[in-house]
């Protein structure tokens, strides 16, 4: 009788101590990727440019694309 | 869609750090971490010096997302190659996997404790709302939510570093290589690191993290 009560102590504290190996449910569902918003979709500051609308994919592309453009010198200087 | 790259022009290159200084400055990177840094080969040898900007390429088929055992990166419509660091755990897989040695780590106090992994974002932040200050804590600017490319490729004073949609920019490199070539110098010329980022001319876009995978994307 004192043995099966030393083996259901052991038994007990494996149990709690495997409880700290676990994952619960709330943290695991923190660890999943977040959304991200395209940048099309504008910032949230006073930092934007004026060229484009904020939400509008092709404006932004078009004002995207020109100012790569900018980054040509030898469109710039004809 | 847009398909953002860098090229760096090593013929163009002349070490002056300010794409470095400018990344560091704009992203409030703290010492110890460079988003990006430039590299120069054959010190000092007249005609042989080279020197290029190197920063996380946002590459095709990125080994970094490949060996994350978190899965903490995601690719954005734009090919930009990001990370959440609220899932990062700082393991430095990612380092080890990276060619260009673009995964940083802040080394945070004894027995090589570290951050986790810092790389440049293309200046497009992470998933913390555009422009916020709790993305720009985390991750620096967001330049392209705000119309603009990266800081470092357009402050650049020689136009060594051309950064924006692959199309555009290896449009004008490729027109610089014919001037040059029609000159008769540098013949040959390469962009660093594109066949090493994005294979060859035959290899597909790369295909963005499906939004199902990141509820809410647009």
């Amino acid at each position: 009788m004192k043995f099966n009560f030393k083996t259901l102590g052991l038994c007990f504290a494996a149990a709690t101590l495997l409880v700290a190996c676990s994952e619960p449910p709330e943290i695991a569902a923190k660890a999943a990727k977040r959304p991200d918003v395209a940048p099309y979709m504008g910032a949230n500051n006073g930092f934007v440019t004026k060229n484009w609308t904020p939400g509008n994919q092709a404006s932004w592309t078009e004002s995207v694309d020109k100012r790569t453009q900018g980054q040509n010198e030898s469109s710039r200087v004809k | 869609m847009a398909r953002m790259k860098f090229i760096c022009d090593t013929e163009r290159c002349i070490e002056c750090n300010g794409c470095v200084t400018a990344c560091k400055n704009d992203n409030e990177v703290p010492w110890g971490v460079n988003r990006r840094r430039v590299v120069t080969v054959n010190d000092g040898i007249i005609g042989q010096e080279k020197s290029v900007s190197v920063a996380c390429m946002h590459c095709t088929d990125a080994p970094c997302m490949a060996v994350c055992p978190v899965d903490c990166f995601y690719r954005t419509d734009e090919g930009v190659v990001l990370h959440d660091k609220d899932i990062c755990i700082g393991c430095g897989y990612c380092s080890f996997a990276c060619p260009f040695g673009a995964p940083q780590f802040l080394s945070k106090g004894a027995f090589g404790s570290r951050s986790k992994m810092d790389k440049c974002t293309f200046c497009s932040g992470g998933p913390e709302e555009n422009g916020s200050v709790a993305e720009f804590e985390k991750y620096g600017r967001n330049r392209l939510a705000e119309g603009k490319l990266p800081l470092c490729a357009e402050m650049c004073s020689t136009k060594a570093l051309i950064g924006g949609d692959s199309d555009i920019i290896s449009g004008i490199f490729n027109q610089r290589v014919a001037n040059r070539e029609k000159n008769g110098k540098y013949l040959g010329s390469q962009a660093f690191g594109w066949s090493t980022a994005y294979g060859g001319s035959g290899t597909p876009a790369p295909t963005p993290t499906p939004a199902a995978k990141i509820p809410g994307a647009q």
